[in-house]
């Protein structure tokens, strides 16, 4: 039905974009244009679209409800009230309708999806009918609007506008509809634990019972140790990827020739394709080992997972992005100020130091505070080389874990949803959303505030 | 030769500026003709009517100052286009000069009021007229063809003019001596025949000035002169 | 190739104003490619010292890059190979065993657009003397920056906001920070390419007044689009066409009776 609609949709357009381009064309002889004649068209052709997708979007949810009350009312008044017989009721009721039904059908059940079928036959060429009538109409008014003066191409262009506006506000819609749905299980979460208690508590160990009787059903939910992970292994990874890729920018930009640089970029951002799974397994079954040997060799007690590892393959992970975007910022200096310096007689790395490092500062800090956010962001080599124990300390050597790989171990596996264990989840991933936030905010009035204009 | 600038409104500028001149050129050859057949013919009308021509020769100057001025603001010349103005000015300077000189011997003619000498006296300063009209046409022709050979011809040859002057002026020294009724009408005439050399100076001006319109350098050598001073006859009687 | 060329020794002696009795900077047949192409073709030329000397010529024809060739800019692109000699005060900068830092110190620039780095005022005019150590103490790095200023005649306008950054200037007051830079490491040379392409009349002139003082005690070489600014500022001007050096001469003569059809042709404006 839906097909049929936007077919007729489409094929009223493409006439009516003919015709009113034709109509302004043959104006166009007698008359001077305001407009050129593909814009009358395009003004006939969103005169039409525009009430016809109006009814279909409006229209059909209406539609639909109607007829599956109606359906519901002739099978059995009494299911309305309760929402799982409801359900069970119009699953029978559809299946039935469409044929997919299995079992002996009663009576009354017939006669809804009876009714149903043919409401739903019956609406459904009530509105493309009315979508013809409204399509008409449009296109009606579109014609009626033409003349040679007719200033077509200002309302094409609120139209396109229009247009542009309603795709940014979906984005911006999507992002403040995911902040307040984990907002709403954070506010329940925060009805079984003090939010107190999560933010300052010390013991991380969500596993809460599902018997009162068992073992260890108090649960601990204090997120101290899951910062200090995150941190830590942020940290790490930060401290691998932030001089090696910066390191690695200043080189492609400024030292290497045009031949290394085509072959050797590319190369890089192989790195940031490489699925996070496998880098997470080199860490764990390859650098993890060899950190433990190391460590053993000099005496200290490593853990099996360690932060360390973790953060190391981490850091290699966004080893990448910091040069990859430390690059385009270096480029961006202009050549101008590193003629200045040169001119001045300063060398290739003093020309760095104190001119182009300078000029990108922002940039860099942004880059920088971008691979923080994908580091704090990453799960996958957490869960696989630093473990799951939430242990409170700053050792490297140590199993620590994260927010993202609390979030994913608490969700594996069958859950109650109102359990407070579940909610959890909710919880830690507003404070995440609320953590890479505030990096987003400080980089941003770094940005700002370090910000040169070249031009 | 000014066709090819990269402004062809800049060319047109400068063909404007040549062509005044040029016009101007041949009014002030007419009006030397005019005023030296006037006093031959003792024709007062015409000597009149050379003193009311003046004013479209002063009139072609100011143009050409006015044109010169606005073209140099306009197009900052360099090099030959700057000499080409800067000479055209000069040129149009030479030339109203050269008018008002027609115009005083115009006025000489209405002055002397029918107390003329006798023809025979008159016969020497119109030799020196030809010899100058020819001069005159000869350097205006070297400028409209950017001649440089032409014009030095011209500058080299005011010599002749010099020579005619100085026996004129003999000429005319004994006539005076012999009556002295006849002072008036000589001193005129001795006022004509200086202005008609003082045109061929100013003819040399013009050819000097063409050479360096052409060339870029003042002429270096130094002018053929048969006598330096202004009035050899009296110092020579 | 020489025939393309004059440079009439006995001009270079004595005749023209400011030619000291030896040229600052000789050039003997450079040569410059870039890659394939020959950019500039045996230009040989001699820049008298203390004095303005103009490089003329239309877009491609090797003027800037003959520039860059007197402080080694060229060396920044690796395609770019330069082949005879260049020599300030009889030393050939293209010796291996010379310094370009220190040729580059010897030899300021200006560019043609204002390129301030983004630092503070105080710290573009400190960069070449802290680069090269030219001062031990504050006091004296402060004594060069406010005397760079000066001589740049910017002093009186930024003396009050040394520490604001100087891409928050104006163009024109940005190009003579720019030229502070350039002199705050007291070059004999001073380079600038285009110096005033980027600016209005107001600054350009402040500009070519500041050239006028700078003669006194730098040798200048400009290369410039606006023939006006070079009859106006320099005593000699080199005219150069497809690489070649067409004509080299006083400004005087370069700019009222030049001997090359060339040199007439492009500056009278009548290049097709």
């Amino acid at each position: 039905m839906v097909y049929l609609y936007l077919a007729g949709l489409f094929v009223l357009v493409a006439v009516g974009y003919l015709f009113g381009r034709a109509r302004a064309k043959a104006a166009a002889d007698t008359e001077a244009l305001h407009s050129r004649p593909p814009y009358h068209g395009a003004f006939v052709g969103l005169s039409i679209i525009a009430p016809m997708l109006l009814l279909l979007v409006i229209g059909l949810p209406i539609a639909d409800r109607m007829i599956v009350n109606q359906a519901l009312q002739t099978f059995d008044p009494t299911v309305m009230s309760d929402d799982l017989r409801r359900g069970v009721a119009l699953r029978d009721i559809t299946a039935l309708a469409t044929g997919k039904y299995t079992g002996e059908p009663t009576l009354a059940l017939r006669q809804a999806a009876d009714t149903y079928a043919s409401l739903r036959a019956w609406t459904y060429n009530l509105i493309l009918a009315g979508g013809l009538v409204v399509g008409l109409l449009g296109a009606a008014f579109g014609f009626r609007s033409l003349s040679a003066s007719f200033r077509a191409r200002n309302h094409v262009e609120r139209a396109v506008k229009i247009l542009l506006l309603a795709a940014a506000s979906v984005a911006v819609l999507t992002t403040i509809g995911i902040v307040f749905s984990v907002l709403f299980e954070t506010v329940r979460f925060f009805e079984r634990v003090s939010p107190f208690e999560f933010l300052f508590g010390l013991q991380w160990s969500p596993q809460t019972a599902i018997r009162a009787d068992q073992a260890g059903s108090s649960g601990a939910f204090g997120i101290v140790p899951l910062v200090t992970g995150t941190l830590l292994i942020t940290g790490i990874a930060i401290l691998i990827a932030g001089p090696i890729g910066l390191f690695a920018a200043i080189y492609m930009a400024e030292y290497a020739t045009p031949r290394f640089r085509a072959f050797a970029k590319p190369i890089l951002e192989i790195l940031a394709g490489i699925p996070t799974v496998v880098l997470g397994f080199f860490a764990a079954l390859t650098l993890a080992p060899i950190i433990r040997e190391t460590g053993e060799s000099m005496g200290l007690n490593v853990a099996s997972e360690s932060a360390l590892a973790a953060g190391i393959v981490m850091g290699m992970m966004i080893i990448p992005f910091v040069s990859s975007l430390s690059d385009d910022v270096i480029n961006a200096v202009p050549q101008s100020l590193r003629d200045g310096s040169y001119a001045m007689g300063a060398t290739r790395s003093e020309t760095v130091k104190k001119v182009i490092l300078p000029a990108a500062f922002s940039g860099i800090v942004s880059a920088m505070m971008l691979a923080i956010s994908r580091a704090v962001g990453e799960t996958m080599i957490v869960v696989m080389a630093a473990g799951l124990a939430g242990n409170l300390t700053f050792n490297p050597l140590a199993a620590v874990t994260t927010f993202t790989v609390q979030i994913k171990t608490i969700l594996v596996g069958d859950q109650e949803f109102d359990s407070a264990k579940t909610l959890a989840a909710f919880a830690l991933g507003f404070v995440l959303f609320f953590f890479t936030l505030t990096l987003n905010i400080i980089a941003m009035q770094i940005v700002k505030r370090y910000r040169e204009q070249y031009d | 030769m000014n066709d090819q600038h990269t402004a062809k409104a800049f060319d047109i500028d400068l063909q404007d500026i040549a062509r005044m001149v040029a016009e101007m050129g041949g009014l002030a050859e007419k009006q030397v003709a005019d005023s030296v057949d006037a006093l031959a013919k003792r024709d007062t009308t015409l000597a009149q009517r050379v003193t009311a021509a003046d004013s479209a020769i002063d009139a072609l100057q100011r143009e050409i100052e006015e044109k010169s001025v606005l073209t140099i603001a306009r197009r900052q010349p360099m090099a030959v286009d700057l000499r080409d103005i800067v000479g055209a000015l000069r040129l149009a300077n030479d030339i109203e000069r050269i008018g008002d000189l027609a115009k005083n011997i115009a006025k000489r003619v209405i002055a002397l009021n029918a107390e003329f000498p006798p023809p025979k006296l008159i016969r020497g300063v119109e030799h020196m007229t030809d010899l100058v009209l020819e001069q005159l046409k000869a350097v205006l022709d070297a400028y409209a063809r950017r001649d440089d050979n032409k014009a030095m011809a011209v500058w080299r040859g005011d010599e002749e003019i010099d020579a005619v002057c100085t026996s004129v002026f003999r000429e005319l020294l004994t006539y005076m001596m012999e009556d002295p009724r006849n002072i008036t009408c000589c001193i005129h005439l001795m006022f004509c025949a200086k202005n008609i050399e003082r045109m061929g100076d100013h003819a040399t001006n013009i050819a000097e000035t063409v050479h360096y319109i052409i060339d870029g350098n003042p002429i270096t050598e130094r002018r053929p002169k048969g006598d330096t001073t202004t009035i050899p006859a009296l110092t020579g009687a | 190739m020489n025939s393309m060329v004059q440079v009439k020794q006995s001009d270079a002696e004595g005749a023209a104003p400011g030619l000291g009795v030896k040229p600052k900077v000789i050039a003997r047949d450079v040569n410059v490619f870039y890659g394939d192409k020959h950019a500039l073709k045996g230009v040989n030329l001699d820049v008298p010292a203390r004095a303005v000397t103009a490089l003329i010529g239309p877009s491609g024809c090797g003027k800037s890059t003959f520039l860059r060739c007197i402080n080694r800019m060229n060396d920044t692109i690796p395609i770019c190979r330069v082949t005879g000699k260049i020599e300030i005060d009889e030393r050939d900068i293209y010796d291996p065993t010379l310094d370009v830092v220190q040729l580059r110190a010897r030899v300021g620039m200006v560019f043609q657009k204002p390129n301030p780095f983004p630092k503070s005022i105080y710290e573009n005019v400190a960069y070449g003397p802290r680069i090269h150590g030219f001062a031990k103490t504050k006091a004296e790095l402060d004594e060069i920056v406010a005397g760079s200023l000066r001589k740049a005649g910017l002093f009186e306008e930024v003396k009050d906001r040394l520490q604001e950054s100087g891409t928050g200037l104006s163009g024109g007051q940005q190009q003579r920070l720019c030229i502070a830079r350039a002199i705050a490491v007291n070059p004999e040379v001073i380079l600038m390419d285009e110096p005033c392409s980027a600016l209005d009349p107001i600054a350009t002139a402040k500009i070519e007044e500041l050239m006028d003082e700078l003669r006194e005690n730098f040798t200048i070489i400009i290369v410039t689009h606006s023939m006006q600014q070079a009859a106006r500022v320099s005593e000699r001007t080199a005219f150069f066409h497809l690489g070649y050096l067409v004509e080299e001469g006083r400004t005087e003569e370069m700019f009222t009776k030049p001997k090359d059809q060339r040199t007439q042709d492009y500056i009278t404006g009548r290049f097709g």
